[in-house]
């Protein structure tokens, strides 16, 4: 056989990449997210068991319908595990992107003209799309079960835990560029519980370890996500009431999201110059 | 056949007096890459490597583990950036090359997303393509599944198929865009024999079509099935270029064996025939006494065969073709001596690559 087609593939020139770069590509964010929810472990860790910690800790008769702030003590737990599950779900994503950046599905992302950018928006969007389910799930139940508020409070509390949650996938990043390891990624389950500890959200801090506590990453989130409920005054446990100032919870947000932002810039340089 | 006649329709590139080609599908000039070892030490991949591909050329890049095919290819795709020379693809930088959607590939080490069906990995390809934006996406997605020959998996999930069936999944991957360079790390190294024939079959198509394809592989068998010109290389360095078949005598000759009275007897006439080959011009590759047997590999044969009969008392002679695995053994122990005579002379792009072969 002589008779050849016509060399279709080298005269018709490629199609050129369009100018202006998107920040988020829709069928990437739907596949990334289909991927998840995919998995067992998603619904189990990420979306169960805040709603399951909430049930447990925020709905005891003995002290879920003390006032607190505008609001009673039931909505301040509630306000602290929707910020847990949110944040456990952002650095989960933001640990595994990490990994696929570094490892074998990175190399095959390498090969196509995807821009950096919408890769990074796309991680994002689907850090927030997938930290709203246990946040939507606690609200629920916190509605369902007895969490009490102005609606100020709801939607404000609401408003900062999804938000704010997006930084800690820097966190995530950072972790997965840093270690490599699926077991680090594994791993940051547990940092996020011990962030918690120390960020006053599963058990009231007071003394030391409170002063101490004040400058950990998570202190200021929470804080400012339970301020439309408190106004920044804490009275639980056996302490003395005491104040956070709005302007210091800011500062510690800004400073931890610079500093998680530099770490994983570092990171990434690093990445690329072994290329 | 087929693909024989292909190479007119892309020979678009232009050779000009100078030897410089203008619109080389692969232009790599003294191309060196260096590794970091765990301890410090600089270890050299890729030393001083020459290499033009052609529009519409098929390219084999043989050579035994650890010659530096996959970090050349690496830097073709962008993946890598070279320590020293320069690298160009399709007239551009080679990362620049891949943002324009020109270069599929098929890589060794290339994971897969475990939890997508294979039409969803392909869409997600697609996906990050902007020229392959709306509804143009699952058409290419589709249409490559086809090309590759795995329509009917596109239903199954990524972790339910074989290591064959991935790397066609890679495959269709790297037909998505339509490139003009296909480049494919040792491709069928998943695959069963069925797999490895039905890959080639839809890649006869892909080269058909005009598409320039450089592939690596350490099966001699691929290179002569499928690429009319064959790069050997060894410790980071091209020791032979050219058409398949020539590379394949020159490098890797032919084995002449033939059988002696006893052990003695063999041993005194491999001592005497080496002068006598030396003189007829014959180059030895390697030789080996196996009992009363004498086996030479030489990349003259025939010469060979007519002096060994000579020997008094020598029977019962045998010529078979040399093994590659006898040649990548010998390259990977001293690249340099054995194959400084391999030049081909027949080789097009020879102005390129005899230097760095002869020196």
């Amino acid at each position: 056989m002589t008779a050849l087609p016509a060399p279709a593939a080298t005269a018709v020139p490629a199609p050129a990449p369009t100018g202006r770069v998107a920040p988020l590509s829709p069928t990437l964010l739907r596949l990334e997210l289909l991927r998840l929810l995919r998995d067992p472990v998603t619904w189990i860790f990420s979306v169960g068991l805040p709603g399951f910690l909430y049930v447990m800790l925020g709905t005891s008769t003995e002290y879920a319908d003390v006032s607190a702030g505008h609001g009673n003590l039931a909505m301040f737990v509630m306000i602290a595990m929707a910020a847990y599950g949110a944040v456990t779900a952002t650095v989960g994503v933001g640990g595994r992107a990490a990994l696929e950046r570094t490892q074998g599905w990175g190399r095959q992302l390498g090969l196509t003209p995807l821009a950096d950018l919408t890769w990074v928006g796309t991680k994002a969007a689907t850090g927030v799309v997938l930290a709203s389910l246990p946040v939507l799930l606690v609200y629920g139940l916190g509605l369902a079960l007895g969490a009490e508020g102005t609606m100020g409070a709801w939607l404000g509390s609401l408003a900062v835990v999804l938000v704010g949650a997006s930084l800690f996938s820097l966190l995530g990043l950072a972790i997965g560029l840093g270690f490599g390891t699926d077991q680090a990624v594994a791993a940051t389950g547990g940092v996020v519980v011990v962030l918690g500890f120390l960020g006053n959200v599963f058990y009231p801090l007071s003394g030391v370890l409170l002063d101490i506590a004040r400058f950990s990453p998570m202190y200021g989130y929470v804080g400012l996500a339970r301020y439309p409920l408190t106004d920044g005054w804490t009275s639980m446990g056996a302490g003395p009431a005491f104040h956070d100032s709005l302007g210091l919870l800011i500062a510690n947000v800004s400073v931890w999201t610079v500093l998680f932002g530099l770490v994983a810039l570092l990171l990434v340089r690093r990445a690329r110059s072994r290329q | 056949m087929t693909i024989h006649a292909t190479r007119t329709t892309g020979a678009t590139g232009a050779t000009g007096a100078t030897g410089a080609v203008r619109d080389a599908a692969v232009d790599l000039r003294g191309l060196r890459r260096t590794f970091r070892s765990a301890h410090g030490e600089e270890v050299v991949a890729v030393d001083g490597l020459d290499l033009l591909v052609r529009p519409g050329e098929v390219v084999a890049l043989l050579g035994p583990n650890g010659a530096g095919k996959t970090t050349t290819l690496d830097v073709v795709l962008g993946l890598s950036r070279p320590s020293g020379g320069t690298a160009r693809v399709l007239g551009l930088d080679p990362r620049e090359a891949v943002r324009a959607g020109r270069v599929g590939a098929v890589l060794q080490t290339g994971g897969l997303l475990p939890t997508l069906t294979v039409g969803e990995t392909l869409r997600y390809l697609a996906a990050c393509h902007p020229g392959l934006a709306g509804r143009r996406g699952p058409e290419a997605a589709d249409d490559a599944l086809h090309r590759a020959g795995i329509a009917h998996l596109a239903g199954r999930r990524v972790s339910r198929c074989s290591g064959g069936e991935q790397q066609r999944v890679r495959f269709a991957a790297a037909l998505l865009a339509d490139p003009a360079l296909l480049v494919l790390d040792e491709p069928t190294a998943a695959m069963d024999v069925a797999a490895r024939r039905a890959f080639w079959d839809a890649m006869h198509a892909e080269a058909a079509a005009g598409r320039t394809i450089v592939f690596a592989t350490h099966y001699l068998e691929e290179a002569e099935a499928f690429a009319h010109r064959t790069v050997l290389m060894a410790r980071g360095r091209v020791v032979a270029d050219g058409p398949t078949q020539e590379v394949r005598s020159r490098a890797l000759g032919r084995t002449v064996s033939i059988a002696l009275a006893d052990p003695a007897a063999a041993r005194t006439a491999l001592a005497d025939l080496r002068p006598r080959l030396a003189r007829a011009g014959v180059a030895v590759l390697d030789t080996a006494t196996d009992g009363p047997r004498l086996v030479l590999r030489v990349d003259d044969a025939d010469t060979a065969a007519r002096l060994v009969l000579d020997v008094e008392g020598a029977h019962d002679l045998e010529v078979a073709p040399g093994s590659l695995e006898d040649a990548f053994l010998l390259l990977t122990a001293d690249a340099t001596t054995t194959t400084a005579r391999t030049t081909p002379t027949a080789n097009p792009t020879a102005t390129h690559t005899a230097t760095e072969v002869a020196r």
